[in-house]
């Protein structure tokens, strides 16, 4: 074998290797199998929601209607869950809400936590005024109330779309990813490997990406998860309180359906599904990342995941 | 190879309960040239500031006052190519073996990396030279695929000599290379930074706070104390006839493995003073057995004595 080759044999061997070492430490957590099952089942959810729709059109949870229904009914055989007000079916409402969820919680993350590492990164590696000025802006990001913000955005803009809400979430919720990351980025600029590198005359990028970034990752990689929990809180609450995507079922959307119809009381049918997902989907987050978090490294804080 | 012309470095540090700014004296007023081909050790108590005058010496760290250049050309007033050249010329090998290689990258990257950042080598040529390397410093050319955790602390050491080895320096300055391994091992890194010398013809810079280490391998030896040089000698008249006090008492605490030989030790007494309120006049004073009149408030001057040596103190020259 070439030795580029060989390199790359190996690359893969370690990184199998990293896997089963921490899938070992994981699995012996029995929250993390609970979080991971959860997990599991709302992703089952997510992609069994392409399926009502294909089986009959009155399925599909938005524009479906079953002509021979007009007000809510409880579950039956035609209709799992029953149906809403209007006689769209609640239970590929729910699945459908899955799908939401997923797309809206793990972009979200994604985007805040790629926000907050890049500032955290910055921030802690350049030091002095830049560091003082990024870490200030980032307390400020913190201290405004986000829910307050982006009703009074949705109020200023009209509807928001799905998109936007998703920015916005991850518009306010890089600064906690920021402080861990450049807490880690100051551990490691002082650690001798990094001085190495410098002696050998590399420069900041390479100081950046190639030695910094790599050890950071997996506290990212982390942070993305309670991130996740953090980002459907957030757009359940939106949707519930009437600024979500009107387009778009999620399960705060549903929720607030409940509640604008006057359902509240008279249909658990309809009430109780999208607030119990929400729930288990936040706490099946949640889970992973705390099982995660032993993996990845115990001395490691936790953070809370709530609204705001 | 190196001049130090009155270099101090100061670190600004806040304490006691009101957090009152005070001044920290790592290095404070040092005169030291490092010539070429030779082995200069420097040897002090922890916290005397022998790490801050290597990363003076290395560009990692910029002087208060004072001035440090290589070759002629002041560090600091260096043009990009100088300073490029200049990491090319100069490296260093590190005290923690443990910290100073990244876990996350494989010893073939951790070595090959000055060869890449100079364009030295690449691809297959950058593969063979990394082998190379290893083979000289007494590893396997396996050893290039492994990750640093599967060392031992010896292991990673040569690893580490690899690296600085690399980029082919002139000068490499060891900042306590061997006092983090096991005895047994500290001699065969020894050797091999010695051997390493002679078929290279390296300049090193070494520093370290065991005088057994230094003996053997040393050309010259600088004293420090709080931040300032106490006695530069060759290694043999040093060894052999130290005239500081303070060097006498180090010299006085190296064990001596001949229970025949058994020297009185003279223990210091009491401990370093801070280096942020050192001691008016002579900063060994309090601690010096042989302390007289001037010394409580007249700083000695490093002082020629005879050839090629230089103490601050009061009682000789």
């Amino acid at each position: 074998m070439s030795p580029d080759g060989r390199h790359r044999s190996l690359r893969r061997r370690r990184w199998l290797e990293r896997f089963l070492d921490g899938w070992a430490i994981y699995r012996r957590n029995p929250l993390g199998w609970i979080g991971l099952g959860l997990l599991a089942l709302f992703a089952l959810m997510a992609a069994a929601s392409f399926v009502p729709p294909l089986i009959d059109p009155m399925y599909h949870p938005m524009a479906g209607v079953d002509p021979e229904i007009t007000s809510s009914m409880g579950p039956s055989l035609r209709h799992w869950l029953g149906t809403d007000f209007m006689g769209r079916d609640i239970f590929s409402q729910l699945l459908a809400g899955a799908r939401v969820a997923f797309l809206v919680g793990i972009s979200a993350a994604f985007m805040s936590v790629a926000v907050g590492t890049a500032v955290g990164i910055t921030s802690g590696y350049l030091g002095g005024l830049a560091d003082t000025l990024l870490m200030r802006l980032a307390d400020m990001v913190m201290v405004m109330p986000a829910l307050l913000v982006v009703l009074i955005l949705a109020a200023l803009f009209g509807q928001l779309n799905i998109w936007t809400v998703v920015l916005i979430i991850a518009l306010f919720r890089w600064p906690g990813v920021a402080r861990v990351i450049r807490a880690q980025t100051l551990t490691l600029k002082h650690r001798p490997f990094i001085e190495a590198v410098r002696v050998a005359g590399a420069s900041h990028r390479r100081i950046l990406l190639r030695h910094i970034l790599p050890n950071v990752l997996p506290l990212s990689f982390l942070y993305m998860t309670f991130r996740v929990t953090s980002a459907i809180m957030i757009e359940a609450g939106l949707a519930f309180l009437g600024f979500g995507d009107s387009t778009t079922v999620s399960w705060g959307m549903m929720l607030q359906w409940v509640w604008k119809t006057g359902h509240m009381f008279k249909a658990p049918y309809w009430l109780l599904p999208p607030g119990l997902c929400i729930s288990l989907i936040t706490l099946a987050f949640y889970l992973l990342g705390q099982a995660m978090e032993e993996v990845l490294d115990p001395r490691l804080r936790k953070e809370e995941g709530g609204v705001g | 190879m190196f001049e130090l012309e009155a270099v101090t470095r100061h670190y600004a540090v806040r304490q006691g309960p009101f957090r009152t700014r005070a001044v920290l004296r790592a290095v404070d007023g040092v005169d030291l040239a490092v010539h070429a081909g030779e082995t200069l050790s420097l040897v002090g108590e922890s916290g005397c500031g022998k790490s801050t005058l290597a990363r003076l010496v290395l560009r990692l760290e910029r002087p208060t006052s004072g001035r440090v250049r290589y070759r002629g050309q002041d560090l600091w007033e260096m043009d990009r190519d100088a300073v490029r050249r200049f990491r090319r010329e100069v490296q260093m090998v590190f005290q923690d073996p443990y910290a100073s290689l990244n876990p996350r990258m494989r010893v073939a990257q951790i070595v090959g990396e000055g060869l890449a950042i100079h364009g030295l080598a690449r691809g297959a040529e950058r593969d063979a030279r990394v082998r190379e390397l290893l083979e000289q410093v007494g590893l396997p050319p396996e050893a290039a695929g492994a990750y640093p955790h599967e060392f031992s602390g010896g292991q990673r050491q040569r690893v580490g000599i690899a690296r600085a080895l690399a980029v082919e320096p002139r000068v490499v300055v060891a900042d306590e290379p061997v006092s983090a391994l096991d005895v047994s091992v500290q001699a065969q890194i020894l050797n091999l930074l010695q051997g390493l010398r002679e078929d290279r013809g390296l300049t090193y810079l070494f520093i370290s706070h065991d005088l057994r280490v230094v003996e053997h391998i040393s050309d010259r030896v600088a004293v420090m104390y709080l931040g300032r040089l106490v006695e530069l000698a060759p290694a043999a008249d040093l060894f052999r006839e130290p005239l500081h006090p303070y060097t006498r008492a180090l010299l006085d605490a190296v064990p001596v493995p001949d229970p025949d030989r058994r020297r009185e030790p003279r223990v210091l007494e009491g401990d370093v003073p801070s280096p942020i309120a050192p001691p008016p006049g002579c900063p060994f004073h309090p601690r010096c057995p042989d302390r007289f009149e001037p010394c409580d408030h007249r700083v000695p001057e490093l002082r020629p004595t005879g050839t090629a040596r230089a103490v601050a103190c009061h009682r000789c020259g």
